[in-house]
């Protein structure tokens, strides 16, 4: 399946008026993401620092960086969902001058991102950002 | 049944309020309990009429801040049926209270000696192990129980001369089991060891006789038995006690100071360095009333009955596994092989559902389990049959979601 452009997501998660919608809007939107096979869930694709396992691969031999990501939860994988959607076919420049955690904090994610602690989205977004 | 848990819910304040958009169903008793009107008036009226440091000074506030403060002390050594009061040490917690143990033999152990766990224990009662191991150069031994938490004749077989600590826990926090600590400290206590349990997740359910048991050491958290966080008991026997060097010094432990030495307080001074946390013995010492004032016994017969209920809900589903006891049993631990334990938490919890998914502190018995980790639904006195039974319904429901792709 073809990833929604970010404006649609973000419309469809502010749209949510409880934390049960934005669970299933979640769960939804996890069915978009385009799985990693076994061979790229290695430890070393594995960021740190989560509960649920989250693999993300980054290749940075183009100015435009290719990202891949999986994970083995399904809201999860509608957060990388999100967060793919937000930087894909943007220049690692420009990623880097966006403000990835407010933007994310605009949309109604409340508890799934304040649980960083344990679900790392923290983490994800420090490993996009790296040069 | 007889139990009627309306009445008690009344007590809790807490419960009252909605979450989200949904009545709150707090089924995260394992992690902490919450606390009755009856322990919070207490820490209120402690503030409001007797707060003074104690030990220290002859003033009216400080007296009767001193002599709640011993009082609270004497209520819990009753209520574990201790035979003295200067038993009964202060600290944090479960995790403060093993740390003190380990720490304070030390000295006690060689390299030749061996520290023996169960398998089932909860990472406060085997990384202070591992690590005094690491300090002494003795060896941690497991004893591998399985998940029935029975003991087999051949776990005999890890007790030797060598043996010279014993630490076990009562119930296992992650898969809800009993251990056999009858057997255990009997095994320990034919070669000598010193005994350690941790009964962080027996005292809120269960009646504790540490005389009857004849453990060296028994260890507890307040707040997982209705108590305030913060507070928690190291019960040791008089000579097991004494054996211990002191891991904190400072205030309070002291009889007479000098720049060349320092002589040591009695027990249980000498081991309670520091202002000790006043309000969180007094809160203790309130919780341990609260729950002698109830039938303790009816209280476990309902929280067991609620988790046959659950079982009994899920039990004919091939999908789920269930890895805590259908009996005698106050927690229900379980894994959905289609869903994500962190999806299923976060489901419930959008429908104001209270659980705890992870490794619950024991990564190695997770490995055992073969599981990253479990969904744990824990009750205490307050909760429901509607409360089992929308815990059931609801973790059915999320199933069904997770589970197309
Ligand atoms: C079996 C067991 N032991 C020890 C502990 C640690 O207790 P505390 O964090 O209160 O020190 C817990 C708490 O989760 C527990 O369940």
């Amino acid at each position: 399946m073809e990833h929604l452009p970010y404006q649609n997501i973000k419309e469809q998660l502010q749209s949510c008026r409880s934390k049960e919608e934005t669970f299933k809007a979640l769960v939804t939107l996890s069915k978009t993401l385009i799985r990693l096979t076994p061979e790229d869930k290695i430890d070393s694709n594995l960021v740190k620092g989560c509960e649920t396992a989250v693999w993300l691969i980054i290749d940075r031999t183009n100015n435009i960086p290719q990202f891949k990501a999986d994970s083995d939860a399904k809201l999860m994988r509608g957060i990388l969902v999100t967060i793919l959607s937000l930087i894909e076919g943007r220049s690692t420049h420009e990623i880097q001058s966006m403000d990835l955690s407010s933007e994310l904090a605009q949309l109604n994610l409340g508890s799934y991102l304040t649980q960083s602690r344990t679900n790392g989205v923290l983490s994800i977004l420090k490993k996009i950002a790296q040069t | 049944m007889v139990f009627d848990p309306h009445s008690i819910r009344q007590e809790f304040p807490i419960l009252q309020q909605p979450a989200y958009e949904h009545e709150l169903v707090y089924l995260d008793n394992a992690a902490t309990t919450q606390k009755p009107i009856f322990v919070l008036e207490r820490l209120l009226g402690y503030y409001q009429t007797t707060n003074a440091n104690v030990h220290r000074g002859a003033h009216f506030l400080s007296d009767q801040a001193t002599s709640q403060f011993e009082r609270a002390r004497e209520t819990v050594a009753r209520f574990i049926n201790a035979s003295e009061k200067g038993q009964v040490i202060w600290s944090k917690g479960t995790t403060e209270a093993i740390n003190m143990v380990a720490y304070g033999i030390e000295h006690l152990l060689d390299p030749e000696d061996e520290i023996l766990i169960s398998s089932l224990e909860h990472h406060a009662n085997l990384v202070p192990w591992q690590q005094l191991a690491f300090r002494t150069g003795a060896r941690l031994r497991v004893i591998p129980f399985t998940s029935d938490g029975l003991w087999q004749p051949e776990y005999a077989n890890y007790f030797s001369d060598r043996t010279k600590v014993v630490a076990c826990t009562q119930v296992s926090n992650a898969i809800g089991v009993q251990l056999p600590i009858q057997e255990v400290i009997h095994h320990a206590k034919q070669v000598n060891a010193i005994t350690l349990i941790d009964g962080a997740q027996a005292v809120a359910h269960y009646s504790i006789d540490v005389s009857q048991l004849d453990c060296d050491f028994y260890v507890f958290s307040g707040h997982k038995m209705y108590g305030p966080t913060g507070i928690g008991v190291l019960y040791g026997k008089t000579d097991a006690l004494d054996s211990l060097l002191p891991s904190q010094t400072g205030g309070e432990m002291v009889l007479h100071v000098t720049y060349q030495a320092t002589e040591f307080n009695i027990l249980p001074y000498r081991l309670e360095a520091g202002t000790p946390n006043i309000e969180g013995a007094i809160g203790l010492a309130a919780a341990c009333e609260y729950l002698q004032k109830h039938d303790r016994e009816a209280i476990l017969q309902w929280e067991q009955f609620l988790v046959q209920r659950v079982h009994s809900l899920l039990e004919n589903r091939t999908d789920i596994e269930i890895y805590s006891p259908r009996d005698n049993s106050t927690l229900v631990s379980l894994s959905v092989k289609t869903a994500h334990i962190m999806d299923l938490n976060n489901y419930l919890d959008s429908k104001g559902i209270a659980v705890r998914g992870g490794s619950h502190c024991a990564h190695p018995l997770m490995a055992q389990l073969g599981v990253s980790g479990t969904l744990r639904a824990s009750f205490a006195c307050y909760n429901t049959i509607e409360e089992a039974e929308h815990f059931a319904n609801t973790l059915l429901e999320a199933a069904e979601l997770l589970s197309e792709d």
